[in-house]
Order: structure tokens, then sequence, then C-alpha cells
């Protein structure tokens, strides 16, 4: 795509500069810059030079003195009496290349001759020349050339148009190595010698004044003597046709509607010259150079901004070159400007085309490698028939774009439904990506954290070394996943994988989470099944068998009951409480005040045989529980046999049932033992933790509170021990009330 | 006192019934053995007036079965067509307590039924008062009093009091119960009677202390069961 465009762009560049070249070099702007010119000047025009006169052989003059042309001694006169009136310089503009009458002749070149201003006469050229010259320089009559003080050229150029703009102020050298100074520069210089006129070698722009803003006065009248000396004296006099029919009137710019006599061009040449401000035309090198400038410099700016901005670009670069050659023109150089703006207004277009191209070309190779490959090809993608290959591209992309974003929105519907939470890090290990089932399992918001940060949040402090430890170690691993505890503790198995771009650089890694939390759990039943059945149950039965060797009298009869009943208590226990995780929770209201008196009655005998009372305290006003009977009854019993157990005897039972916070019931019983070891309180109501215990208080307990512990916890309550301050025990369930719909 | 009729003809039934609500009792009816096998275990029952030929379980397998699954079981009054003496001889040894041939007038079914729930009810049940243990009831004034000392007992408390001591030790279903105090069969919220239940259980102090226990059995009933109690 980069090489194919440079390639491109210097095609367009070499391109557009020959087109150019051309342009510039057979004028091909030129009426466009001709036109630009004419408009140019005529917004500032010089004010005619007021030292100049025109005497003007009008349709009035050949109305009065006759048909052309005249007899020679008229203008004999006329040069007589102008000189009479002392003007500064007099041109005579009349062809004198052939003679006249002699008479007539002689008269003319006498006054010529009289000064005491100058006069000069013109010589013409004709073209084509005799024997293969240019040019032929046809002179005046030789006597006429004697009498007038200077002779030079009055040649002016027209171009391509037909309009005469410029004047070549020396001709180059006759065959006869004579150059002539143009006559205009001749007659200023006889004012002031000081003038020189400019370098010749190419023609000069003249700077038109407004036509018709030369003082003119006609011959006729000049010759009736009805014009004042003041209107001549210190004058330059040009004197030469405008009548209509003399056939020396050109078509000028901003000829204002007509032409312009060539005495009155004449007359701004020498104006001009006089002023010093001709216009050159810029010289051959600096108009290439300019003219390719600006094409070349929007090239580059091509390479380096913005599509949108190029247009903009491309505008003020027109306006720069108008600009441009507006100051040089100020400043009196002509840069026609033409062909630079040409360059800039074919460059736009062909570059926009051709990237255009480039592009194009590039989409289409893109979209077919990207649906060729398959690797993820969730859904099949349909092209339409689109007749052009610009909508078949825009179809192609636009289905392209749709499948990214199917795709896009299928992964992350996917990862957001795994049935595992997971979240995704960047190579900076920021979390930048996770599943609902990651904020519902870890009820923590970790996106956008930083791993360390969410570590902290999702792992206990303890196993935060051994989950660093697996996330540290090299990319091939031994340790295959690591496995911690949340703060809700909750157990999580963690793996990670890293996900590589196709060019094998790191893009981060996705951290898979397994909630082995149930897993976990059966482990630890097994370990207190094991315990249970390796210890626990075996320790009885050994108790039973050593028994069994020595002779059996009542009392070694009463304690193998004692171990055998123990043996069954606790198989009995176990069973349940694996029976209870099993099945769903079917509760039903039951009045908690009854359900606790009852479960005393039943163990009444027990408590009536050692003179222990109760003492119910009922401030729960008739409080429902949703519960399940027998298994809260149960769990009831076991904590009052345990209170009846430890109680001394003739004790009193004291059995609360209260409001506790808000929609809770609390059943607390308190004895008037010994209290519980503070070495196991902690762990009472582990399944195992009692039986662990051979001493003290809760020798012999079997799974009781373990029993309660699961019944309670089965109903959404919690039960708690303590010491009494009097001492005694204290176990205190609290259990959701069931209010009443 | 709550009536059950076994039988699948609905004009027997009906003669049944009406015979039963005419004495102010209550009568349910089931038309299969076996439903009323069922409704046996579940509920309480004063007297079971059974069809011989009834479909499902007939009347001497159900008898059997009573005998063997129901040690607590109501007096049953057998009804039949039959009346040859080995009949009558079968089902009286298979446990019926009473025997009607039928057609048999409506006095004299009246008077059999009447005569059964007597003898059912226990000793004292119709007396004005009665004397449980500490308890006192003097049933016109529906009064109880414990030790001398008078206890103020709604009259819904008091007739659930005196129908727990005239059935003590005998398991009432809910359905029983509630049926006979509140004489509806309309399901009361199952939290009025164990609140009732639970204050008669407060006010009279029934703990084995005292002689009685209410005793809870799930998903059946109560029963109050008296305690034999050393002094």
């Amino acid at each position: 795509m980069r090489l194919r465009l440079a390639v491109e762009w210097v095609l367009i560049g070499m391109f557009a500069t020959s087109i150019l070249v051309a342009a510039l070099h057979w004028k091909g702007t030129a009426s466009f810059d001709h036109l630009l010119y004419d408009q140019l000047t005529a917004a500032q025009r010089p004010a005619a030079d007021g030292d100049i006169l025109i005497v003007a052989i009008d349709d009035p003059s050949l109305l009065a003195l006759g048909k052309w042309p005249w007899d020679r001694k008229l203008h004999a006169r006329l040069i007589r009496k102008i000189q009479g009136k002392q003007p500064r310089a007099i041109f005579f503009d009349i062809l004198l290349s052939e003679r006249s009458e002699p008479q007539a002749d002689q008269s003319l070149a006498a006054a010529m001759a009289s000064g005491p201003a100058p006069l000069f006469i013109p010589l013409h050229f004709s073209t084509p020349g005799n024997n293969g010259h240019d040019y032929d320089t046809i002179f005046p009559v030789p006597a006429f050339v004697q009498a007038a003080s200077g002779l030079g050229h009055v040649n002016i150029a027209f171009d391509d148009d037909g309009i005469v703009r410029r004047t070549s102020l020396c001709f180059a050298p006759d065959p006869d190595g004579k150059s002539w100074p143009h006559l205009m520069t001749l007659t200023a210089k006889a004012d002031r010698a000081d003038i020189t006129g400019p370098r010749c070698a190419v023609p000069r722009l003249i700077p038109y004044s407004h036509r018709g803003s030369f003082a003119e006065i006609s011959y006729a009248d000049l010759l009736a003597g009805e014009v004042p000396d003041a209107l001549i004296r210190n004058k330059f006099i040009i004197i030469g046709a405008t009548a209509a029919g003399m056939g020396d009137n050109f078509p000028t710019p901003n000829g204002e509607g007509g032409m312009l006599s060539g005495v009155e061009i004449m007359a701004n040449v020498l104006a001009a010259t006089r002023r010093g401000d001709f216009i050159r035309p810029l010289s051959d090198i600096p108009t290439y150079a300019l003219s390719l400038l600006p094409m070349w410099v929007l090239m580059i700016i091509f390479l380096r901004f913005r599509p949108q901005l190029v247009l903009t670009i491309s505008l003020a670069t027109l306006i720069g070159i108008l600009a441009v050659s507006i100051l040089l023109l100020t400043n009196r150089i002509w840069f026609p400007p033409g062909t630079a703006l040409l360059g800039v207004l074919m460059v736009y277009p062909l570059w926009g085309w051709r990237r255009l191209q480039a592009i194009s070309t590039f989409m289409d190779t893109e979209l077919r490698s990207f649906d060729q490959s398959d690797d993820m090809r969730v859904w099949p993608i349909s092209y339409s028939q689109a007749t052009d290959i610009v909508g078949r591209q825009s179809e192609a992309l636009a289905h392209a774009i749709d499948h990214m974003r199917d795709l896009r929105r299928f992964v992350s519907d996917t990862l957001a439904d795994l049935p595992d939470p997971m979240f995704v890090t960047d190579p900076d290990d920021r979390v930048t990506l996770t599943n609902k089932l990651l904020d519902e399992r870890l009820g923590v918001d970790i996106y956008g954290r930083l791993l360390t940060d969410a570590l902290d949040l999702m792992v206990v402090a303890e196993q935060r070394p051994q989950v660093d430890r697996y996330l540290g170690q090299p990319p091939k691993k031994d340790q295959e996943f690591v496995r911690f505890v949340s703060p809700a503790q909750l157990t999580f198995v963690m793996r990670r994988s890293e996900v590589r771009s196709d060019s094998g650089d790191l893009r981060g890694h996705i951290h898979y989470l397994t909630d082995i939390t149930a897993l976990a759990k059966a482990e630890v039943d097994r370990e207190e099944v094991l315990q249970l059945l390796s210890h626990d149950m075996r320790a009885p039965q050994s108790t039973i068998i050593a028994l069994l060797d020595s002779p059996i009298n009542a009392d070694a009869k009463k304690r193998i009951e004692q171990n055998a009943r123990r043996t069954m208590q606790l198989a009995q226990d176990f069973v349940e409480i694996a029976r209870m995780g099993e099945s769903d929770f079917g509760g039903e209201d039951v009045l908690l005040v009854d359900l606790v008196r009852e479960s005393a009655d039943s163990l009444w005998p027990l408590a009536h045989e050692r003179g222990i009372r109760f003492s119910f305290h009922d401030t729960s006003d008739s409080a429902f529980v949703c519960a399940e009977p027998e298994s809260l009854h149960r769990a009831m019993c076991n904590l009052i046999d345990n209170a009846i157990k430890f109680s001394p005897d003739n004790g009193v039972i004291r059995v609360e049932i209260s409001h506790h916070a808000k929609a809770y019931v609390a059943v607390t019983i308190s004895d008037q033992g010994s209290g519980i070891d503070a070495d196991i309180l902690p762990a009472l109501f582990s399944r195992f933790a009692t039986t662990r215990h051979q001493t003290g208080r809760f020798r012999g307990v079997g799974l009781g509170l373990a029993f309660v512990h699961a019944v309670i916890t089965r109903h959404k309550g919690s039960v708690t021990a303590q010491n009494g301050e009097n001492g005694g025990a204290r176990f205190t369930v609290t259990l959701p009330e069931a209010r009443d719909e | 006192m709550r009536v059950v009729i076994a039988d699948d003809e609905t004009d027997v039934v009906a003669f049944l019934k009406s015979i039963v609500e005419e004495m102010g009792h209550i009568a349910v009816s089931y038309a299969d053995g076996n439903i009323l096998a069922q409704a046996l275990m579940r509920e309480t029952f004063d007297l079971v007036i059974l069809d011989w030929n009834i479909p499902g379980k007939d009347g001497i397998a159900l008898l059997k079965w009573m005998q063997s699954a129901l040690p607590d079981h109501p007096p049953v009054i057998m009804m039949t067509n039959r009346s040859a003496k080995k009949d009558i001889s079968d089902a009286l040894n298979a446990g019926a307590d009473d025997y009607i041939t039928k057609p048999e007038d409506r006095s004299v079914v009246a008077a059999r039924i009447n005569a059964m729930l007597r003898r059912n009810a226990g000793a004292g049940a119709f007396d004005t008062e009665a004397v449980y243990g500490k308890y006192h009831l003097n049933r016109l004034d529906q009064n109880v009093t414990v030790n001398g000392r008078s206890i103020t007992m709604t009259a819904k408390e008091f007739e659930l009091a005196d129908l727990f001591f005239r059935n003590a030790d005998r398991t009432l279903s809910r359905n029983y119960i509630m049926e006979t105090i509140w004489r509806t069969n309309a399901i009361l919220a199952t939290r009025t009677l164990d609140m009732h239940i639970s204050r008669v259980r407060a006010k009279l102090d029934l703990q084995p202390e005292n002689g009685f226990r209410i005793f809870t059995v799930f998903g059946y009933g109560y029963r109050l069961e008296t305690i034999a109690t050393s002094n």
C-alpha cells in the first residue's frame, strides 16, 4: 500500500511537471494570463503625462485640409509653427520613406532642421526582409534623415491575441549590425540625458493610461493658429494620425471600446520611459521555477496531511499564487500565474483519484483475505451483487464490519455467560475485561484495577504469597494452577494463560477461576469421616473389646453398653447430619415458644430425676419461625439435654425466648454448670471438634452440637455459645421470624 | 364428635349423614376403602360406620388393617345387607364394635350410633363437672380451677382444653380439633390453632411438673399426655 502510493506519487509528479513545462513552452495558458494581466493593470493605471501633447491628424483635420497625403509644405508650416512656440521635443510620426515634390521635401527638411527643439522621425521595418533576412530596415528619405535630430524605431509587439501590450525598446541588430534605439527613448533622452532606457533584450509591457487622457489638439486647429502658445511650450509634441481612416490604430488591453492610435501608444511609451515604470516580464528560469514550485509543494503536503486539510491547502495555494503574481506586478514585474494555477488544479484531483484507486485496490485485497481467513467463521457472509466496483466494495466492507461487530458481541456474550468466572488483564497487568460470574462470585468489581489491587480484594491475605508465586513464574510453568480462598470464604482454583497476537507480541493474560468451594468442603467432610471412622468410632469399640477380656460383671456390662450406645449415637448423628445436607429445606410455620417448651417437656424426666427445673421467659409474642419441626425440635432437645447434663443437681435452666434484632427470634438456654473450656469454645460447633476433646465438659457429647449447628444453619439462623457472667454455659439460637402475610 | 361414613351408595350415605348431623355431630364420608385408610392415618375420628362391601378395600380387610396398623383406632360399626350369624361373628371377631344390618329403622340406627359415641367418650365426658389431676373443669360455667384458683379463659380456649382433657392420651388431628371446636370445614389459618393451643398451654401451665404435657405430633396433630409423677 505504502510503496504503491509512493510510486503513484512520483508518477503523478512527473506527469504534472511535463504537462506544465509543455504549457509554459507553448504558452498554453496565455489567454488566461492575458485576461488576468488586463484586469490587473486596468485596476491601476498611471495618470497621463501632462508634458506630452499629441497633435492629431484627425478627421476634422482631414475635413479641413483635404484628403491624405497632404502636401509636405503643410507639415513644414506646422513644424515651424510649433518650433516657434518652444516645445521640448518633437516626434514627427509620419512615414517619410518616399520622396514627393522636391520643393515640398526641401521645405519640410528645412523646417525639421530649423530647431530649436530636437525633432525625431521614425524608421520602419518590413518583414519578411529580402535575401532571407528576417526583416529589412526602411529608412526615411536621406534628406529628412539628415534634417532630423535622431532616428529610431517605433516598433510595437503584438501578442498572440493580436493585442498590443508590449514594445521592444531596442530592436535586434539588423543585417548591417546596427541596432536601433526606440525613438521614445531618444525623445526622452533629448530632454534629460540621465534617463537610461531599460535594457532591451526583452520587450517591455506598456503601462497604459486611460484612453484619450493625453492632451490632444487637432492638426488643423494648430495650423490655423487657434492654439495658445502656452499649450505647446515645454511640451513633448507627438505629431501623428489618429483619424479612423488612416490605419494607424491598434487594439490595446482595455481599449475602452476602441483602438488606440499609434501616437497615443507612443505617448504612453514616452510617459513610461520618463517615469521608468515599464513592466518587465519575468524571465524564463524564474518563471519555470515559480510555475512548478507550488505543484511540488502541494505534492509533498499530500504525503503529510489528512485529505480534508489537503483541499483547504490546495485552495490556499491557488490564492497564494495569485497573490504572488499581484505582488510582483506592483513591483513592475509580470509573472503569468496561469501555468502554476493549472499545476495545482491538475495535481489535486489527480492525486485524489490515484489515491482512491490505490485504497480501493488495497481494500479489495484486504477484504478478500479477510473473507478467506475462516478461522473464526461463526456466521456466513453473503454478498449481494452490486453492479459497480465501489458499491461492491462498500458492501463487502459493511459486511466485514458487521461481521466484526457480531463477532465482538458474540465473544463478549460468550465470555459473560461462561460457566466459570474469568477476567483478562493487559500487558500492564490492568484488568480490562471481567464476566458477570466473576462479579457475582467475588462480590467485588475489579474492572479497571491493577492486578495486584484486584488480588487484594480477591484473595485472603495469608494466601497472597502463593498466588503471587504462581503468577510470577515463567511462561513455561511447572505449576498449572493456584488455589486460594476468597475473603467470602469461597475456594477458587485460578489458571492463567497468555494471549499473544499473530506476530507473537504479548497482548495480556486470561485468568480462569473455578469455584471449588463445594469440592473443598467435600474434602473437609471426607477428612472428618476418616477421622470419625479411624478414631472416634474405633475408640469405644476397642474399649468394648478390652472389656470382653475381663470377667463380665455388672459394671463391665454397663460400660460395654455405654460404649456401644455411644458408637450408635455417633453413627445416628452422622447419618442425620449427612442427610440434612442432601435434601432441600422444606419449612412450615412453627410457633417457636411451643416447640421449645415441648423440647423441654420431653426431657423433663431426665431433669426431674436430678431435681433440675426449667425457668421459661417468653417475650416473643407468639413468634413463628419457618422450620422443619422435627429437626428443630431435636436441635433444641440437644441443647437442653446438654444443659441438663452439665447442670448441678437441683439447678435451674433458664430458657428465654425473645425478639432479637429486627425480624429475628432468639432462644437462649443458660445453665448453672461449670461453663465451657475456653480452648474449645471457638470450635465448639464444628462437626467433630467435640469428639476430639476427650477431656473436660464435652467429653462424650458426640455430634450433638454439630447437629445443632447444621440444623440452625439450615434454618438460616445462627447458634453461639459463651460462658455466662455467673459461670455456666449460655447457648443462643437466633432464627429469622416468619411473619404472617 | 366426628363420624366417618364409609359407603359407596349415596342414598345410604345421605341417610346416615342426616342422622349424625341431627345429633349435632360432624359427618365425613368416603366411598373408597383405600382413601378411607389414608384418612384414618392422617386424621382423628370418633366413630367409623363401615360398609362391608366398599370398593378398594372391603370392610373386613379394613377392620383387620386397623387392628394392626392403628392401635388407637376409633370404634367401628359395621353396616351390611348380610344377616347370617357367621357374618356377624366374623365382623365382630375382626374388630368391629357393633353391627347393623340394612335396612334398619332411623331411630334404631340413631340410638346405636349415640350409644357407641357415648361409650367411647370416656368417663365423665358428659358430666357438668370433671376433674383431671389438678384441673377442675366446670362445663356449665366454662371455667377451670387449679388448686382452687380460677383461670380466666375464652370460650374457645375452654372448649379446646376440655377436648384435650376428654381425649387425654389420644392423638387428635388438626382437622379434628378445628372442626370440633370451630365447627367448620373451612381451613383456618394454621396459626390460629397453634396460638390457641399455646395460650391453653400457658394459661393452664400444662407441663410435666403439673402432670400433663401437650405433645405435637408433627404433620398430624396434638396429644395431651398424662405424666405419671412419683408424687
